[in-house]
C-alpha cells in the first residue's frame, strides 16, 4: 500500500517539476537485527520473531518453511522501529525444524531455524493397527501390531517412548513393555494352538487405544471317520442315504471351522467314481445321496482335499425289485409294465426309469422311448401312425433288469 | 379487402395443442429418443460451456451433436425441472409445427384457405404422430418446423430481392442449423433447392402470359438474373450451416465415427420384414398412399417440377432396402450411418400442401363436383367419409401403437437406484443398467454416477463397441450372439472399466452374472435386482478427457441460444403484424398464383380410383398371408412353429391348445407340469431361430425333427426335439411328451448348514472403511497351472484352493508373455471356474483368451462374433510364459454346494450321469466342469457343460456329456513360478499353510477312463440358483 501510494506520490511530483527529476537510485540492503532470543519451542507454543529495523524498512516480509508448508508473512505489528511477525497454528503445532528467513524485494536479509519439539505435556493420543484380522492356530502364523503414539497435536512422539503392549487369549494377559523407533513401535503377537480370538491393546503415557482383534482360526484337518446311514438298504431309487463323520479336528485339537468342504467319493461296482459334497458345522459333515435303482455294492471315503480323508466304507444295496411282468395287447402295440414290486411286495414309488429300445427284425435300432413308473406301472403305446406293421425286437430295461422280446406288431 | 383471421389455422392450433399437446404427458417419455435429449439437456444444466461428458462411454463430447433443442430444455430445467423443459420444448415444437405447415402450405398453394386445411391436416399426420410420439425426435422437428417457416422467407428473398428477407430467411436457417445437422444438410438438396427452382420459375413466369409460353430459354434468363440472389443466399447458408455448429463439425473430423453399421429397421426390405415396413413406410405415409397419383399429378406440373424430383427422389430414397436403388444412390457408407426413414418423413412433409389442395378440392372445390357428377353424391359423401376415417384411423392407430405393443419395458421408479448411487460411495464405481430400455438415458440424467453403456452410438469411443453392430450393451440379448458376446466381455473384465454394479431389469441376464463371477447385493425397492462384482478398484480421481479449444467452447455455448434470441427479434415484428393484423401489410407475391380449380381431370380420377384399388389389393393380400402364415394348426409346419412360438413367449394355455386332445392332460395339469420344469431354456433363453423338418408324413400324422437354436445369456443352445404330429378334425395336434413321475421320499425334511454374514462398514462413516473393518483377503493356493494350445487356441489351465476358514470369491487373471517377455493378451477367467469356493474347496479353471482383439484396438473382430467359436487368435509371436494372478475376496451368497453326482456310465453315446439335489434350494442351471488328466494325474485340459434343465429339491437330473478328444494337445508351459495369490508369490502360500499336503486326494477324486489322449477325468459341478430362498 505504501509502496504504491509512494509510486502515486513520486509520479505528482515528476509531474510538477519542471527540471527533470533524477532516477532513484538503487537503495543499499536495509539493516535489520532479529530481537527475539527464543530458537526451541514446544508444539502449540505461540511463536513470535520480533526485528529491528527502520520505520522506510516496513515492507519486509518473512518467509517461513517447515513440514507443513511455504508461507510469506507479512509483519503484524510496526512500531518504534520494530516489526513482529507471528507464526500461524499450522506452522507452530508441527514438531521438527522450521526455517525462516526475512526478505526485502526478493533479496535475504536474514535467515534462522526454530526448533518446535514435540509437546508430551498436553495429551498423548495413539493410533494402532493391527492385522491380519485373522490367522491360523500353530506355530508359525501371527498378526502384528503397530502402534504410532502422537501428541496433541499429532506429532509423533519421539523414539524410545515406552509403549505398554497387552494382549488376551483365553484367561491369559500379557503385559509387555515395548519402545518406539522411527516414531512407531510394533509386536507380532504370535498365534495359539488353540482357535479363539485374541484381543489387544496399548498404552502410551497414560492413555489407552482401542480394543483391536485378531481371530485364530484352526489349522487343517486330520484323518477323520465316516459312518452311513438310510432307512433300508435296498435300491429302490427312492430313498435318500446320509453320510456323516465324528468330529473332524485339526492336529492341535480344535473343531475344523464351520464350512470346510467334505468330498465324499463313492467308487460303485462298474468303478465309476460318484460322489457328493457337504460342509461342516461344528466338525462334523452330512452329505446325502440317493439309492441307487439296481443293486449295487459302494465304497466311500471322504476327503478334506490336500489335507485329510477318513476310512472307507462299504455299502451294499440289495435289490429291491426282483422282477416284473410285460403285457402285450392290442396287437402288441400296447405295452403295459408293472406292476413293480419292490421289498415287501409294496408298489414302488413313482418314478422308476424305463427305457424301451426298438430294433427292427434285422437288429437295427429304431427308436428308444423312455418313460417312468405311476402307480407303480407304466404303459408305452406304439401308434400306427409311428411303428408300421411288422416284427420288431423290443428290449426293456428298468431297474437294472432286462428283457427282450421279439414280437409282431400289427393292427390299430 | 379486410382480412380475417384464418378459422382453420386457430383450430388447427386450438385441437394440435389440446391434442398433441395432452398426449405427449403418456408417450414422449417412452419414445426412443426423447430421454436422450432429456440426458444431453441435463449435461448443459449442469456444465453449459464444458462439452465433456463423462457419465457415458467412459466419456465423449457432447459437440457430437447439434445443442440448441438441448440448451432450451436445460435453460428451462432451472424453472421446473428437465421434464417441464422437455415438454414446454415439444409443445413449442407442435405449435411451430402446426404454424410452418400453414406457411409452406401457403406459400406452395397462394390460397389461405387451402393454407388452412393444410395447417389441420397437418396436425393428423400420422407421419408427424410417429416422430413425435413414437422416434420422440425433438431436435429433428423443431428443425423441420423452423425450416417450414423459413421457406416463405427465402423464397420473398429470391423473387424480391429485399435485403429483409434475407436478414429473415438466414436467421430462421441459422436456428434450424442449431437444433438439428441432418435436417438442413439434406432441407438445402430436397427443399430448398427446388423452392429456389420455384421462386425464379414464378419469376419467369411473370415475363409471359401462360405457362405454356414458358419456355426453358426464358426460364435460363431469370435463372441468371438471379443468379446473385442466390448465390448469396447459398454461400451464406453454408456459411450458417459450417459456423453456427463449427465445434460440431470440428470434432467430426476430429472423432471420425468408427462405429461398425448398426442394423436399423428402415434399412429393411419392407416386404420382408413386415414390422419395419409398417414402422417405416406404412404409417408414416398412411392414407396418402392412396393420394399417391395426384401428388406426383401435380407435383409434375411446371410450377412445381423442382419439388416434383425432389418428391420422387425422397420417396425413393425412403423405401429402405426394398429397392436397390437407395444403396446405388447414397452408397454403401452414407447407406449404413443414414436412418432412411427420414427421407419418408419429408416426402410425407412435403406432400402435405398438396394433400390439402386435394382436400379442398374434395370438400369444396372441383374435385367435389366431378365425383357427384360421376357417382353421385351419396357416393361422395362415403369416399369423403372413408378418407377423414382413414386418416383418424392410422393417427389413433399410431398413437396407440406404443400401447398395444410396447418398444419399452414399463417404466422404471428410478429413484431407489438413484439413492443406491448417492450412498455409501457407490458412485466411486461405474455401474450398468441391464434391461432398461431407452430409459437408461433417465437414470444418468439424474446421478453423477458413470456407466460404460451409453445411449448415443455415434459418439462411443471404447473399441468394444464400436466394433460390434449394437445398440447398447443393455439390451444386448435382441442382437443375439453378438451383443451377449460383448456384455460377456464387459462382465468378464469388468476391472478395466471400474464397473462393479449392474441393475437387472431382466432376470434373462442373471445366470451369465452369476457364471461371470457376479453376486446378487439387495433388490431395491422398484424390483431392480442390484448386482456386484468383488475386486474392482473404483475410477480413479483423474480421469483422461479429450479437451478442445476454449473458443470452441465459447462459440458451443453462446451460438446457438443467440441464434435464437436474433431470429426471434428480427421476426417478432412480422409474427405480431399478422397475428394481430394490427395494419395492413401488402399481399406476398405468391398470393396471386392461386389457381382457379375449376377442373378437375377426369382421367387423373379413374386413374386414382384404379391405384387406390392396387393398394388396397396389396394390404388385403398382406393381411392374407399373415393370416395364412399364422393359422396354427393348418399344417404340420404351423402346428409346430406355433407350439413353439407360444413356448418361447411362456403362453402355456396358447402352447396347451395345440396338444392333442386324446393325450387327456388338461389345461390344470399341463401348466403345473410346465411350472415345474426350470432350467436354460425354460427361463432364460430366446429361441433364435427354429428349423422344422416333417418326415414320415401321412395324411393324418407326421413326425418333426425340430433344431431349435436359442439365444441364452450363456451360450447358443442347439436343441433336437422330435415330435408325433396328428391331424384330428382337420386340425394339426403335437402328441404330448411323456413327464418325469419322480417323487421324492420326504415330504418334509430338515438340513443344517452355515451361513455366512458379511457387515461391510460397522461403523457409520463418510470416510474410507476403518482399518478394523477392512476383512483379511482369504488365502488361495494354485495347485497347477499350465499354458496349453489346443485346437489353434491357447489357454490357461488350472487347479486352485481355497486353503483359508472363510468362503472366498475368486477373481483370475491371466496375462501371456513371448519368450522376450513382451505382453501379448490378458483376460480373466469367465465361466470355466466356480467363482465361490467354501474353505478347502477346490476348482479346475480355464482361461482363454478371446478377448486378443481389444488389447490393439486397430484390430476389428469378424462382424459376427460367436461367444463360444472362437477365431483362433493369430499371435504375431508365440506365447510361451503366463503370469497368474489370483485375488480372494470373502464371499457370503452362492455357496449351494449340495448337488451330488449320483449315477455315471460310460455308452457309446458319452458319459450319462445323474445328478441329485440334497438341499434344499432349486438349482435352476446346472454346470459341469469336466477336467482331463494324463497317466500321471497332470491337469490337461477343461471344458464344461450347461445342463438345461434345473436339478429340483430332492430330484434327479439326467446329462449326458461326450468326452473330447485330445490327441491334439500341447502343454506349453507348465509352471507355478509366476503365480500369485492377492499379490504374493503362491509358492511360499504353499509352504506355509499347506507344508504337507497330501498329493494323492487329486487321483483318488478322478474318475479312470482311458480316452484319447487321457487317462482320468474328473466331475464338478457348479450351481446357478435363479431364486435363492
Amino acid at each position: 500500500m505504501y509502496f504504491r501510494l509512494s509510486i502515486v506520490f513520486y509520479i505528482i511530483i515528476l509531474g510538477c517539476s519542471s527540471k527533470k527529476e533524477q532516477q532513484p537510485t538503487q537503495k543499499n540492503a536495509p539493516k535489520i537485527e532479529l530481537l527475539s532470543k527464543k530458537n526451541n519451542f514446544v508444539a502449540g507454543d505461540s511463536i513470535t520473531l520480533l526485528f529491528k529495523t527502520e520505520a522506510s524498512n516496513y515492507n519486509i516480509k518473512l518467509q517461513v518453511k517447515n513440514a507443513y508448508g511455504n508461507t510469506l508473512l507479512s509483519p503484524s505489528k510496526k512500531e518504534n522501529n520494530q516489526i513482529l511477525f507471528s507464526l500461524p497454528k499450522n506452522y507452530t503445532r508441527l514438531a521438527g525444524p522450521c526455517r525462516w528467513k526475512v526478505l526485502y524485494n526478493k533479496e535475504i536479509l536474514l535467515h534462522g531455524k526454530l526448533d518446535i519439539k514435540t509437546n508430551t505435556s498436553k495429551a498423548t493420543y495413539i493410533e494402532s493397527y493391527f492385522g491380519p484380522r485373522s490367522v491360523t492356530a500353530g506355530y508359525n502364523d501371527y498378526s502384528m501390531l503397530t502402534i504410532s503414539p502422537t501428541d496433541f497435536y499429532d506429532n509423533p512422539l519421539d523414539d524410545g517412548t515406552e509403549v505398554t503392549v497387552k494382549y488376551q487369549f483365553l484367561e491369559n494377559i500379557t503385559e509387555l513393555k515395548i519402545t518406539t523407533q522411527n516414531f512407531f513401535s510394533f509386536y507380532n503377537v504370535r498365534s495359539t494352538l488353540k482357535s479363539g480370538r485374541i484381543l489387544v491393546t496399548s498404552e502410551c503415557n497414560g492413555t489407552t487405544s482401542k480394543e483391536l482383534t485378531t481371530i485364530v482360526y484352526p489349522s487343517n484337518a486330520t484323518n477323520f471317520s465316516i459312518q452311513a446311514s438310510s432307512a433300508h438298504n435296498y435300491a429302490d431309487g427312492n430313498q435318500i442315504l446320509t453320510f456323516t463323520s465324528d468330529v473332524i479336528k485339526d492336529e492341535f485339537g480344535n473343531t475344523v471351522s464351520n464350512g470346510t468342504l467334505v468330498t465324499f467319493i463313492i467308487k460303485n461296482e462298474n468303478n465309476a467314481h460318484l460322489y457328493t459334497i457337504g460342509t461342516t458345522l461344528n466338525g462334523i459333515v452330512e452329505a446325502k445321496t440317493l439309492h441307487p435303482d439296481k443293486a449295487s455294492n459302494w465304497e466311500v471315503q471322504a476327503f478334506v482335499t490336500g489335507a485329510a480323508e477318513s476310512n472307507t466304507i462299504e455299502y451294499t444295496f440289495k435289490s429291491a425289485i426282483k422282477d416284473y411282468p410285460v403285457t402285450f395287447s392290442k396287437g402288441n402295440r400296447n405295452i403295459d409294465i408293472g406292476p413293480f414290486e419292490s421289498f415287501m411286495k409294496q408298489l414302488v414309488p413313482d418314478g422308476i426309469l424305463l427305457k424301451l429300445d426298438i430294433y427292427d427284425k434285422d437288429g437295427k435300432f429304431i427308436e428308444t422311448k423312455k418313460t417312468t413308473t405311476k402307480n407303480g406301472v407304466c404303459t408305452i403305446f406304439l401308434g400306427e401312425h409311428f411303428l408300421p406293421q411288422g416284427d420288431y425286437i423290443l428290449k426293456l430295461e428298468a431297474a437294472g433288469i432286462s428283457k427282450e422280446f421279439k414280437k409282431n406288431i400289427h393292427g390299430n | 379487402m379486410k382480412k380475417k383471421t384464418n378459422t382453420l389455422l386457430i383450430l388447427a392450433l386450438i385441437v394440435g395443442l389440446a391434442f398433441h399437446g395432452s398426449a405427449i404427458f403418456f408417450t414422449l417419455e417412452y419414445t426412443y429418443d426423447a430421454l436422450i435429449h432429456l440426458f444431453f439437456a441435463d449435461h448443459y444444466a449442469d456444465s453449459w460451456f464444458d462439452p465433456w461428458e463423462y457419465r457415458w462411454y467412459t466419456g465423449f463430447t457432447v459437440q457430437s451433436y447439434p445443442p440448441l433443442v438441448h440448451q432450451v430444455i436445460g435453460i428451462l430445467s432451472y424453472i421446473g425441472g428437465l421434464k417441464f423443459g422437455m415438454y414446454t420444448v415439444a409443445l413449442i415444437a407442435i405449435v411451430l409445427f402446426i404454424t410452418g405447415a400453414y406457411r409452406y402450405t401457403l406459400l406452395m398453394t397462394g390460397s389461405r384457405r387451402i393454407a388452412g386445411y393444410g395447417a389441420v391436416l397437418a396436425v393428423f399426420s400420422s407421419t408427424f404422430v410417429e416422430t413425435l410420439h413414437i422416434f420422440g425426435q425433438l431436435p429433428s422437428v423443431s428443425a423441420l418446423s423452423i425450416l417450414l417457416h423459413s421457406m416463405t422467407e427465402i423464397y420473398l428473398w429470391i423473387k424480391t430481392g429485399k435485403t429483409r428477407y434475407f436478414i429473415t430467411s438466414v436467421s430462421m436457417l441459422a436456428v434450424t442449423v442449431t437444433s438439428h445437422h441432418v435436417t438442413p444438410l439434406f432441407g438445402m438438396v430436397f427443399f430448398i433447392a427446388p423452392l429456389i427452382g420455384m421462386a425464379v420459375m414464378d419469376a419467369a413466369r411473370e415475363k409471359v402470359n401462360s405457362y405454356k409460353e414458358l419456355s426453358f430459354k426464358i426460364f435460363w434468363s431469370t435463372t441468371l438474373q438471379h443468379f446473385w440472389r442466390i448465390a448469396k443466399f447459398g454461400s451464406t447458408a453454408i456459411f450458417l450451416l459450417v459456423f453456427c455448429i463449427f465445434p460440431y463439425w470440428y470434432n467430426s473430423k476430429r472423432n471420425p465415427i468408427t462405429q461398425v453399421a448398426i442394423p436399423h429397421g428402415s434399412r429393411d426390405n419392407f416386404l420382408e420384414i413386415t414390422s419395419s415396413g409398417l414402422v417405416f413406410f406404412v404409417i408414416p405415409w398412411g392414407i396418402f398412399l392412396f393420394v399417391l397419383p395426384y401428388f406426383f399429378y401435380r407435383y409434375f406440373s411446371k410450377r412445381y417440377v423442382f419439388f416434383g424430383l425432389s418428391f420422387t427422389l425422397l420417396t425413393i430414397l425412403g423405401t429402405g432396402g426394398t429397392t436397390p436403388v437407395p444403396l446405388l444412390m447414397l452408397g454403401e457408407t452414407a447407406f449404413n450411418i443414414l436412418t432412411l426413414d427420414r427421407f419418408t418423413l419429408w416426402a410425407t412433409i412435403m406432400a402435405l400442401p398438396i394433400f390439402a389442395e386435394f382436400a379442398f378440392r374434395m370438400v369444396e372445390g372441383d374435385l367435389k363436383t366431378l365425383v357427384q357428377e360421376k357417382f353421385g353424391g351419396v357416393y361422395h359423401r362415403v369416399l369423403g367419409g372413408l378418407i377423414a376415417g382413414g386418416m383418424l384411423f392410422m393417427v389413433l392407430f399410431t398413437m396407440t401403437l406404443g400401447y398395444f405393443r410396447p418398444s419399452q419395458p414399463a417404466k422404471i421408479k428410478m429413484l431407489p437406484i438413484v439413492n443406491f448411487l448417492g450412498a455409501d460411495s457407490h458412485d466411486s464405481w461405474r455401474y450398468l443398467p441391464l434391461g432398461f430400455g431407452d430409459q437408461m438415458a433417465w437414470l444418468s440424467a439424474q446421478t453423477n454416477a458413470m456407466t460404460v453403456d451409453g445411449n448415443y452410438h455415434s459418439a462411443r469411443r471404447l473399441p468394444e463397441l464400436t466394433t460390434r453392430a449394437i445398440e447398447r450393451i443393455e439390451n444386448s440379448k435382441f442382437r443375439g450372439v453378438e451383443g451377449i458376446g460383448s456384455l460377456q466381455q464387459f462382465l468378464t473384465v469388468p476391472e478395466k472399466y471400474n464397473l462393479k454394479y449392474i441393475f437387472s431389469n431382466d432376470k434373462f441376464y442373471d445366470p451369465i452374472l452369476y457364471y461371470c463371477g457376479w453376486q446378487r447385493l439387495q433388490q431395491l425397492e422398484n424390483g431392480i435386482m442390484v448386482w456386484e462384482k468383488l475386486n474392482v478398484a473404483p475410477i480413479p480421481q483423474i480421469m483422461p478427457k479429450q479437451d478442445v479449444p476454449t473458443i470452441l467452447k465459447i462459440m458451443w455455448g453462446i451460438i446457438p441460444l443467440s441464434t435464437v434470441l436474433i431470429a426471434f427479434f428480427i421476426n417478432i415484428q412480422m409474427i405480431w403484424v399478422r397475428l394481430l393484423k394490427s395494419r395492413k401489410i401488402e399481399e406476398h407475391s405468391f398470393m396471386k398464383l392461386e389457381l382457379p380449380y375449376n377442373k378437375f381431370p377426369s382421367k387423373l380420377l379413374m386413374f386414382s380410383h384404379w391405384w387406390a384399388l392396387l393398394v388396397l389389393i396389396c394390404l388385403g393380400y398382406g393381411i392374407y398371408l399373415f393370416y395364412v402364415k399364422n393359422v396354427a394348426q393348418l399344417s404340420p409346419n404351423n402346428v409346430v412353429e406355433s407350439y413353439y412360438d407360444a413356448l418361447d413367449f411362456k403362453e402355456f394355455s396358447r402352447a396347451h391348445s395345440y396338444i392333442d386332445p386324446e393325450d387327456n392332460i388338461d389345461i390344470a395339469q399341463y401348466m403345473l407340469e410346465v411350472s415345474v420344469t426350470d432350467g436354460i431354456l425354460s427361463s432364460y433363453a430366446k429361441l433364435d431361430s427354429l428349423g422344422i423338418e416333417i418326415y414320415d408324413e401321412t395324411k393324418n400324422s407326421a413326425k418333426a425333427k425340430v433344431a431349435t437354436r436359442w439365444i441364452t445369456p450363456l451360450e447358443n443352445v442347439f436343441n433336437n426335439e422330435y415330435h408325433e404330429l396328428i391331424k384330428r378334425k382337420n386340425k394339426w395336434y403335437v402328441k404330448s411328451s411323456k413327464v418325469d413321475n419322480d417323487i421324492p421320499p420326504d415330504q418334509l425334511f430338515t438340513a443344517n448348514g452355515t451361513t455366512f454374514y458379511n457387515h461391510g462398514r460397522r461403523k457409520i462413516t463418510t470416510q474410507e472403511t476403518y482399518h478394523e473393518d477392512v476383512l483379511k483377503q482369504p488365502v488361495l493356493e494354485i495347485l497347477s497351472a499350465k499354458l496349453v494350445q489346443y485346437k489353434g487356441q491357447y489357454s490357461i489351465i488350472g487347479e486352485l484352493q481355497n486353503v483359508d476358514n472363510t468362503p472366498a470369491d475368486i477373481v483370475l487373471k491371466a496375462t501371456l508373455y513371448n519368450d522376450n517377455n513382451k505382453e501379448l493378451a490378458n483376460y480373466n477367467a469367465k465361466h470355466q471356474i466356480k467363482h465361490k469356493l467354501m474353505p478347502k474347496e477346490t476348482t479346475t479353471f480355464k482361461i482363454n483368451f478371446e478377448g486378443i482383439a481389444w488389447s490393439s484396438t486397430k484390430d476389428t473382430l469378424p462382424p459376427t462374433f460367436d461367444p463360444d467359436q472362437f477365431t483362433p487368435i493369430s499371435f504375431e509371436e508365440q506365447p510361451t510364459k503366463f503370469n497368474l494372478q489370483s485375488a480372494g475376496n470373502t464371499a457370503n451368497t452362492d455357496l449351494y454346494k449340495h448337488v451330488a453326482l449320483q449315477d455315471l456310465k460310460y455308452t457309446e453315446q458319452g458319459f450319462n450321469g445323474v445328478l441329485f439335489n440334497s438341499g434344499v434350494q432349486e438349482v435352476t442351471i446346472p454346470q459341469l466342469i469336466i477336467s482331463y488328466y494324463d497317466e500321471n494325474e497332470e491337469l490337461l485340459w477343461v471344458d464344461h457343460k450347461f445342463i438345461k434343465e434345473g436339478v429340483r429339491i430332492q430330484r434327479k437330473q439326467f446329462f449326458n456329456y461326450k468326452p473330447l478328444d485330445l490327441d491334439s494337445l500341447v502343454v506349453i508351459n507348465s509352471s507355478l513360478k509366476n503365480c500369485f495369490v492377492n499379490g504374493l508369490p503362491n509358492e511360499a502360500i504353499s509352504e506355509k499353510i499347506f507344508p504337507n499336503r497330501k498329493k494323492d486326494h487329486g487321483v483318488k477324486q478322478t474318475q479312470p477312463f482311458k480316452g484319447k489322449g487321457y487317462e482320468y477325468l474328473k466331475f464338478e459341478i457348479n450351481s446357478y440358483i435363479g431364486n435363492p430362498k
